[in-house]
């Protein structure tokens, strides 16, 4: 493994690297990547390895251009709009893949997401290696957002950094949202990950299964990470009985590095994991907003912990006031059309 | 000591204010106090109204427990007390009554978890019994298996106190998948009691509903909340069919609903006994609310004897709900081996498990 400074960087060292099938680990204008060469099957078995990914979960790439792009897939009417609007930028655009990448790359329907960074180091080697490259984050799954080196290095193991090749290290990034993912291959723009670039005013989601639900909560946990400690973070979930707020909070517990399992908490009102650091509390069997300081979530604002509150709509005017002490989030969770799927929506509690 | 122990045990770990006077494992008395009425009105449990009501009642509770044992105040060697898993300011009342009995009385409080009381139960026996019939002195290890509103957990008891977690729910527990199901159906809440009614009236065959984890029963878990969201749209379907949600409907509903949930119960138990263990261990012992459902009981006995195991539940239905006669059961095992708690540490343990994971 090899550290070199971006003024240092040699895109004709770098695309060395990659040619050999290398693991490199690059800045954008959003968090670090990891990219390899995405026509690679070799490379891309490495990068699965790196990324402790179970094979078959797709990866997006980054490509120099649309005109690059049309070569790995086709782009319809609703994509060249976004391209047009949004790209280069922190968008990645799905859409119906050409078969033209390493396998495991396009998604099992086959369809692939493409970015076009807005960073000149990353359009310039891709360029110059004239395939494209994973745009994946530089962080194994469910760890910390990459912002700076240590953020990788400091959570990955010994193994892990041996399948690492080359580090471009541009210091610490702005902490800007990952991209926004939008899947343009259903009849209407489906956002799948929403990052600085929001196409619908409030912040919207769809999942397709539980597992994707359990991703939205790591997501909007490192979105508001940055307050945890200083103020206590209140995640109040809303949705009628089977949309998924326990597994929403499952995904939580993972993502604050919880190894308990969580379960339903409707009997008992509330549960604790990890000793205390997630209080998972129910107030379904509740019926007066009074009688919720038995509950004690007064005790676990003033401690700064972190409280998933599920049916928290049902005891609206107790979690209002809740945001002069805490960062409260409103996670609306929807059934979908499709069996599986949901509608999450987000936002915070201002007063 | 010759005889065996007097026990004073309390519970007040959710919704039921219960004492009982144990000796040995024999039930002097075991009175229970639900406030399943008082919270019929709310629809639900109101937390200060629960700690109120336990307040109200315990001590009265005590008093009629000890009547009913003819037991005096200073007869009692011990006293057992359910520190959890439970709703901490419930638990919190039980356990301040028990600490001011002990200094008064000064005897020594056992501390209990609910749930060993909920796997011990099978063992407690009536007055006028001196044992579980055709019981040897020792069936260990066997089986445990806890099926309530809170809890889903089958488990290998080593020994009395040594429990290995065998599979355990990852989501809903199967009493509040139940209690869930009656309320999609418009049965109340918690209403797993009426959905048995209903059941019994219907076709269990009639509605197809996916049997959670089949397929991946190695995962030893048990998981309820994906059925839960299947029921919710299939109900959801009946209403918006032809006639509505006709009586017949809900009948066949019903059991559709409580079959599909005990044939992943089953299947789980079934798949560990079958690839965890050469020869199944001799004995099952059943407890908690859910084991009050009579089709329940049908089907664990009959894999039972397909297995060559015993299965043992409790001798009367006031021990399938959460009472606090399996709190002294519980307890007089840990005062054989002088498992005393010190009153200054005896805390609340709202998240208490059982044993070690697997």
């Amino acid at each position: 493994m090899k550290i070199i400074k971006t003024k240092d960087a040699s895109v004709d060292e770098i695309v060395t690297v990659l040619k050999k099938g290398g693991l490199v680990i690059y800045p954008t204008e959003t968090v670090y990547g990891v990219g390899v060469d995405a026509t690679n099957s070799d490379a891309i078995k490495k990068l699965n390895l790196y990324k402790k990914r179970p094979f078959g979960k797709p990866y997006s790439i980054a490509v120099s251009d649309e005109k690059m792009a049309k070569r790995y897939v086709f782009i319809n009417e609703t994509a060249k709009n976004l391209y047009k609007n949004f790209l280069p930028g922190p968008m990645t655009v799905i859409s119906k893949g050409k078969g033209r990448v390493a396998k495991g790359v396009e998604s099992e329907d086959g369809t692939l997401g493409i970015r076009i960074p807005n960073y000149v180091l990353v359009v310039d080697i891709v360029k110059k290696l004239g395939s494209p490259i994973t745009a994946t984050s530089a962080n194994a799954s469910y760890k910390k957002r990459p912002y700076k080196i240590t953020d990788i290095l400091d959570n990955i193991s010994a193994n892990q950094k041996k399948l690492l090749d080359l580090i471009i290290d541009a210091g610490t990034l702005p902490p800007r949202e990952p991209s926004t993912v939008v899947d343009t291959t259903s009849e209407d723009n489906i956002v799948l990950r929403q990052g600085d670039i929001k196409l619908k005013s409030r912040n919207q989601v769809r999942t397709f299964s539980p597992e994707a639900t359990q991703n939205i909560a790591k997501e909007l946990w490192q979105k508001y990470e940055k307050h945890h400690k200083n103020r206590a973070i209140v995640f109040a979930l809303k949705g009628k009985m089977g949309t998924g707020k326990t597994v929403f909070t499952k995904g939580l517990a993972k993502a604050l590095g919880i190894k308990d399992i969580v379960t339903s908490p409707t009997y008992n009102l509330e549960q604790d994991y990890g000793n205390g650091k997630l209080h998972h509390i129910d107030v379904w069997r509740l019926r007066s907003v009074a009688e919720l300081r038995d509950l004690e979530i007064d005790k676990y604002i003033r401690q700064k912990s972190v409280i998933a509150i599920e049916w928290a709509d049902k005891i609206t005017d107790a979690v209002r006031p809740m945001h002069e002490d805490a960062v409260v989030l409103w996670v609306e969770i929807l059934y979908g059309i499709k069996n599986e799927e949901r509608i999450i929506y987000w936002g915070i509690e201002k007063g | 000591m010759s005889r065996s122990p007097i026990i004073l045990a309390i519970d007040t770990s959710c919704d039921e204010t219960s004492a009982a006077v144990t000796c040995g494992t024999k039930v002097l008395s075991n009175i229970v106090w639900s406030q399943a009425n008082i919270h019929a009105s709310f629809g639900g449990v109101v937390p200060s109204t629960a700690r109120r009501e336990h307040e109200i009642a315990i001590n009265g509770i005590i008093t009629r427990a000890l009547g009913i044992a003819k037991i005096k105040e200073y007869q009692i060697d011990t006293i057992g007390i359910t520190v959890g898993p439970g709703l901490a300011i419930a638990l919190g009342v039980g356990i301040d009554t028990a600490k001011a009995l002990s200094e008064k009385l000064k005897v020594p409080l056992i501390a209990i978890n609910h749930l060993e009381g909920h796997i011990l139960s099978p063992l407690a026996i009536p007055t006028g019994k001196t044992r579980v019939k055709n019981l040897p002195e020792n069936i260990f290890p066997a089986y445990g298996l806890v099926i309530s509103g809170g809890n889903t957990v089958f488990t290998q008891i080593n020994k009395i106190g040594s429990y290995k977690i065998l599979a355990e729910t990852r989501d809903d527990a199967l009493g509040e998948a139940l209690d869930k199901g009656a309320r999609l159906l418009g049965l109340g809440y918690p209403g797993g009691a009426i959905l048995e009614k209903f059941a019994v009236h219907g076709n269990k065959q009639k509605y197809e509903l996916p049997i959670p984890l089949s397929g991946q029963e190695s995962s030893r878990f048990f998981s309820y909340s994906g059925l839960k969201t299947a029921f919710l749209k299939l109900v959801e379907n009946e209403k918006a069919g032809e006639g509505g949600l006709t009586k017949e409907k809900v009948y066949d509903l019903a059991a559709s609903y409580q079959n599909t949930a005990f044939n992943h119960l089953l299947r789980i138990i079934d798949y560990i006994i079958r690839n965890d263990y050469k020869k199944p261990l001799p004995y099952l012992l059943v407890g908690g609310g859910v084991s009050a459902n009579l089709e329940i009981r049908d089907r664990l006995r009959h894999m039972c004897k397909v297995k060559r195991i015993t299965p043992l539940f409790p001798f009367h239905p006031k021990f399938n709900g959460d009472n606090a006669g399996m709190i002294g059961v519980a307890a007089y095992f840990k005062f054989l081996k002088n498992e005393f708690t010190d009153p200054k540490k005896i805390d609340r343990l709202p998240n208490l498990k059982l044993g070690k994971n697997k």
